[in-house]
């Protein structure tokens, strides 16, 4: 294994694990704190927050970054939206961030499921704000469509790396479907902040980098995460570098520059980090 | 009182990790919440937190050692 950087170190401490691990179990929720290894997963639960993972924790594809389990998923859990919005009660969250393995196998990608989810918290936790990281749902727009009568406050989806890493790094997706899915979201709810994020580390070249920004700005995203790629295992997409905190901040620095909202760069900034912060942030330009 | 601190599971599949460093040493005063250990796993090292405050008594492993999960890596005496 190569030596980590000194950047890549986290807390983490037993007894605040378990606080918030007994609850998901409890409610039988599942978090992608969990099931994708994340490497906040300490800090986060010790704050009391957590990234809901509906839809089960077993995803219908292989992209090669994720730790997620690959398999058969089960029936969505007709108990999980309440579940979740009680679960989000509990901890006091004023932002929940709900996320889900992608459900080729369900007709409307889950979007339903994530639509129930987000009306329980409205009616369970009023006046907390609501992010939705979906999948690409195939690009189904009655899906898209459900998620958005919903009306969460934020549209997630990531685009995960440059275009032209994109076949090697998720096989089963496709750039310019996420960039259709970002697109249509925010031709169909302009109110809805968009968001996206895409991983360094994976062999893309600064150029690369560059041209992504451009093709996300230009479908009108508001809000961009950039963070380091950590492979799960050996199994996985290999490590090409350690990208330096220099080098995210001059990411960041060039998304401002080019026209972004709000960019969170950082080696351990993950899609829903700190999320809160990005709202908070773009709503105060308004 | 003798407390047994033990490597936790840092995510579901992980059988062992690799003990970095040791961020105290035998003798030293812990405080709940202070790291005491860097547990390397695939992703990140991470700092593994005093869950109770008291002093260091034992170190049960070196540094560079790999430790299956769940095993005791060090004993501290508590109030």
């Amino acid at each position: 294994m190569e030596k980590k950087p000194d950047w890549l170190k986290v807390r983490y401490n037993q007894e605040a694990v378990d606080e918030v691990a007994e609850l998901m179990r409890d409610l039988k929720l599942n978090t992608v704190c969990k099931e994708a290894n994340c490497p906040n997963l300490g800090e986060c639960y010790r704050k009391h927050t957590s990234t809901f993972m509906i839809l089960g924790s077993v995803c219908t594809r292989n992209c090669r970054f994720c730790n997620v389990t690959t398999g058969k998923p089960l029936p969505p859990d007709p108990e999980e939206p309440m579940n979740v919005a009680r679960a989000a009660k509990k901890l006091g969250l004023h932002h929940v961030v709900l996320t889900c393995s992608t459900r080729d196998d369900l007709p409307d990608g889950g979007a339903e499921q994530f639509a129930k989810t987000v009306r329980a918290i409205r009616e369970v936790c009023p006046g907390t704000t609501v992010e939705t990281l979906i999948s690409d749902m195939k690009g189904n727009h009655d899906a898209l469509d459900c998620v958005l009568s919903s009306h969460p406050d934020v549209l997630n989806h990531n685009v995960e790396t440059v275009r032209e890493l994109q076949k090697a790094v998720r096989p089963q997706a496709d750039y310019e479907r996420s960039l259709g899915v970002l697109r249509y979201c925010k031709g169909k709810d302009p109110t809805v902040l968009t968001k996206t994020g895409f991983m360094v580390g994976l062999g893309e070249t600064d150029e690369q980098i560059d041209r992504l920004l451009d093709d996300v700005l230009a479908i009108g995203c508001d809000i961009l995460t950039i963070g380091q790629y950590l492979q799960p295992s050996p199994q996985h997409y290999p490590l090409a570098r350690y990208a330096t905190p220099e080098d995210f901040a001059r990411y960041k620095e060039l998304a401002l520059r080019k026209g972004f909202r709000h960019v969170a760069s950082a080696p351990l900034a993950r899609s829903s980090y700190k999320a809160w912060e990005a709202l908070e942030d773009v709503h105060d330009l308004y | 009182m003798e407390k047994t601190m033990k490597i936790p599971k840092l995510r579901p599949e992980m059988q062992n990790g690799v003990l970095c460093a040791w961020l105290k040493n035998e003798g030293d005063e812990v405080k709940a919440g202070e790291p005491v250990y860097e547990i390397e796993t695939d992703k990140v090292v991470n700092q593994i937190e005093a869950t109770d405050s008291g002093v260091l008594k034992k170190q049960l492993c070196e540094e560079g050692d790999t430790v299956d999960v769940l095993s005791p890596v060090a004993i501290l005496e508590t109030k």
